[in-house]
């Protein structure tokens, strides 16, 4: 039941030009209401971070069963896994890795990282001009998160078509959803194998997924889908990150000089980053009762979608919230959501970025675009398809 | 305004945001697991950033 003072909007938000520009939709919608119901999906969005906040760090209200997505044909095929479950249940699959990501034990594995973003980024400087989506981000979350969960041939390609599959699918099934169904379909099966106890190297996060499973805290069928789900949630996220982060260093040299003259700002700016182009820009959720606002009620069992890229813009939150602050230190952004759901690979994606912005920085004086930044479409992540940059070293 | 921290069981995952924002205030140990330093000004305006800072919902500030 809609009252006629519901706040409604016909906007698409997952059709191209939102995808390409989502922020003045967003705006609208957050003028619009702390609610508002999207009559082209039948779904309702939160757009302003207060009400995505409290929903996130309200899981009894806000269910993640059967909903992160919002078609529920194909939230049925994440059933029973991390994302797509509640407490308690939650609790158990999360706990199983909680540990080797707790950031005291990725603490180990900063020196490591470190080096190889180094080996990576190094002869890309010597090359003067390179493709950061390509020849940078979509090469080194691959080969560090393969190597700890202990996939001996990381299949990097199939990894990466698979994980941006996966997130499309949980959009509408609009033409992106439809072509990467097949797409996820094909690839499910080859990743299962890939995750095998004999394709594993032992010592690794796979090993110790399938001992979790020997020890029944939790069933032999979870496994592969646990793996699964922290593999791809570790690549595209990552990705973009780096990719939206160079790009916007790049056009603003005053903030990338800052960086080098203060390297404690790296951290800082790496949560800009995530708060200015979030990658993840929505999840969904699944309402358990009706829930109040200002001027809606939101019916038991709605899909709700949360707005993390929105809720990161909102001015009732942020000081000038369309200005990329380099010191802004937005710590309580949802970019890695909240609660419960809160990314529990962030303390790598920290380490991960910071050693690729650091290695970068020891070197490099000034980024500038080589061409113009191509941008990649999917239903819930905003990243690049390509970012062309020629660097220039110190000595002048 | 007195403001009393509480940790809330089982969710700390060691993420230390809260102690790179406020330090005087919590403390992540040995284990990995955030404390609250004795004596601790809860009501310190970084200790409640701190708290709206954790990532996990793993802290509850309270009037």
């Amino acid at each position: 039941m809609m009252s006629t003072t519901t706040p409604v909007s016909d906007v698409d938000i997952f059709g191209d030009e939102v995808l390409n520009d989502p922020y003045p939709a967003y705006e609208a919608l957050r003028g619009l209401g702390a609610a508002v119901h999207l009559s082209r999906h039948d779904c309702w969005v939160l757009p302003r971070y207060e009400q995505v906040r409290a929903a996130l760090g309200d899981h009894g209200r806000f269910s993640s069963v059967d909903s992160v997505g919002l078609e529920p044909a194909l939230n049925e095929r994440r059933r029973g896994g991390v994302l797509a479950s509640d407490p308690p249940e939650h609790e158990v699959l999360r706990g199983v890795l909680s540990e080797s990501l707790a950031p005291r034990a990725l603490s180990r594995l900063r020196t490591d990282i470190g080096r190889r973003a180094e080996e990576l980024v190094a002869p890309l400087v010597r090359r003067g001009t390179f493709d950061v989506v390509r020849d940078l981000a979509r090469v080194f979350p691959v080969s560090v998160v393969a190597d700890l969960i202990g996939m001996p041939l990381a299949a990097r390609e199939e990894v990466l078509r698979f994980a941006d599959a996966f997130f499309n699918t949980f959009g509408p099934l609009n033409a992106r959803t439809r072509e990467s169904l097949p797409v996820a379909e094909a690839l499910f099966d080859e990743l299962a194998a890939m995750m095998s106890r004999d394709n594993l190297e032992p010592g690794g996060w796979g090993e110790a997924v399938h001992r979790a499973a020997d020890r029944g805290v939790i069933g032999g069928h979870q496994v592969v889908p646990l793996l699964r789900a922290y593999l791809v949630a570790s690549m595209d996220t990552t990705i973009n990150a780096i990719g939206s982060g160079l790009w916007l260093l790049a056009e603003r040299p005053e903030a990338w000089q800052a960086l080098r003259e203060d390297r404690s700002l790296v951290p800082l700016v790496f949560e800009e980053i995530l708060r200015y182009e979030s990658p993840v820009q929505i999840f969904f959720r699944r309402t358990t009762c009706p829930i109040e606002y200002e001027d809606a009620v939101i019916p038991e069992q709605a899909h709700v979608g949360l707005l993390f890229g929105s809720a990161n813009r909102d001015s009732r939150k942020w000081t000038d919230p369309d200005r990329f602050q380099v010191d802004r230190a937005p710590m309580d952004h949802v970019g890695f959501g909240y609660g419960v759901h809160g990314c529990a690979g962030q303390g790598l994606a920290r380490i991960e970025a910071q050693a690729v912005f650091s290695a970068l920085l020891d070197r490099v004086d000034r980024v500038e675009l080589a061409g113009p930044p191509r941008r990649h479409l999917n239903n819930v992540i905003r990243g690049l398809d390509s970012l062309p940059v020629t660097v220039t070293t110190g000595r002048v | 305004m007195t403001v009393s921290i509480e940790l809330v069981p089982g969710r700390c995952e060691g993420h230390a945001v809260c102690e790179a924002i406020a330090p005087e205030v919590f403390q992540v140990d040995d284990d990995g697991i955030v404390q609250l330093v004795p004596g601790g000004d809860h009501g310190a305006e970084t200790a409640l950033a701190a708290v709206r800072s954790c990532p996990v919902a793993a802290l509850r500030a309270t009037p």
